[in-house]
């Protein structure tokens, strides 16, 4: 049975605050609500992240045929059988992360620590993957002050690049914590957050290789 | 708090059951032990996340055989294929890894907001903007 606490003194006293089920006054897993509020504030950020990266995605749709354009088009540059192996790989890490998660959640360390560096590894792989395309575009004369489609196609990709990126040094965080015995299984909801952010990188990319890379032009 | 006071909300009142649903007392009342707060079923077990890979897998495949259709089938229908495909992909990422199936509704609302309102709000401003541009 949960044990809920009430507030002793101070602004609200009185106020009924309910303890995490094992480990009590964790700062990731308290709430004020019933559900958590490190959890509310992620999803939060989450639903924000749409429209921050649906405004990059219809920039690109509004700009990447506009005519009276010099220089290449999306259909002189893109590599579809390469970006959909980089694509497989950042899918791929979605289902490492799980992994990693469900071993945390049953307090298997030693397969948490490897899943969780599989996750980075993948990530990392997609990212030298996407530096490989930008420096062929580069090559083949697409910039990002080429034409339109070469700006909204760079922002674009390049900031779900960022979201990765980040994605990977909090990934190794974890594992640094993880090497150091500082994540235990009352922690698993710090690795459940992690593991959010970067499900969500994984289906902006689902989004965008779609919309971007593969619909007819 | 008087002792009685804690012990009764540590032991159970009693009185739960006339609670609302949704009060909070109620809800921490009834949680299951092992969850975490947030979560009101537990998460599936590993076999079923590779599972669930297994068909993204398959997906993204049809996916790309489908994109390289172009010129046998009416582009039309590829757009329709490959738009549902990816809608099927990213339910499944955000319903099964994402636990949006296992969690409470809250983060489904909160997600299904943003996931609905992105792509809204920016159809309209490609059919405003697309014709201004034009001209």
């Amino acid at each position: 049975m949960a044990t809920v606490e009430q507030t002793p003194t101070g602004p609200g006293a009185g106020e009924l605050v309910p303890a995490r089920h094992d480990d009590p006054g964790t700062a990731a897993n308290s709430t004020h609500t019933g559900v958590a509020n490190a959890k509310l504030a992620m999803w939060l950020f989450l639903s924000s992240d749409c429209l921050f990266f649906g405004a990059f995605i219809a920039t690109y749709l509004l700009y990447r045929d506009r005519p009276g354009q010099t220089g290449p088009t999306p259909q002189d540059v893109y590599n579809i059988p390469f970006t959909s192996v980089t694509s497989f790989i950042l899918l791929m890490s979605s289902l490492t992360m799980v992994l990693a998660l469900a071993a945390v959640q049953r307090g298997d360390y030693r397969r948490f620590r490897i899943w969780i560096l599989a996750t980075a590894l993948f990530g990392a792989t997609f990212i030298g993957g996407q530096i490989f395309e930008f420096t062929e575009f580069t090559r083949k004369g697409l910039n990002v002050d080429t034409n339109l489609f070469g700006s909204s196609f760079f922002i674009l990709t390049g900031i779900h690049g960022t979201h990765v990126l980040i994605g990977i040094v909090w990934l190794v965080a974890l594992w640094g914590l993880s090497m150091q015995s500082r994540i235990s299984q009352s922690d698993s909801e710090r690795v459940e957050i992690a593991g959010l952010y970067w499900h969500f990188v994984d289906v902006v990319w689902i989004v965008i290789f779609t919309v971007i890379y593969l619909l007819p032009k | 708090m008087s002792d009685t006071e804690t012990q009764e909300i540590e032991q159970g009142s009693g009185h739960e059951a006339d609670l609302p649903q949704g009060d909070l007392a109620y809800r921490m009342a009834h949680a299951a032990p092992n969850l975490l707060p947030g979560e009101v079923k537990a998460h599936p077990d590993p076999w079923q996340y590779v599972v669930v890979a297994v068909v993204l897998a398959v997906i993204t495949g049809v996916e790309i055989a489908v994109s390289y259709m172009e010129g046998d089938i009416p582009d039309g229908l590829i757009v329709v294929l490959l738009l549902a495909m990816m809608v099927v992909k990213f339910i499944l990422v955000a319903s099964w890894f994402m636990h949006l199936r296992t969690d409470q509704p809250v983060f489904k609302r909160l997600f299904i907001v943003g996931a609905i309102a992105a792509p809204l709000l920016y159809l309209v401003v490609l059919a405003t903007l697309h014709g201004v541009l034009a001209s």
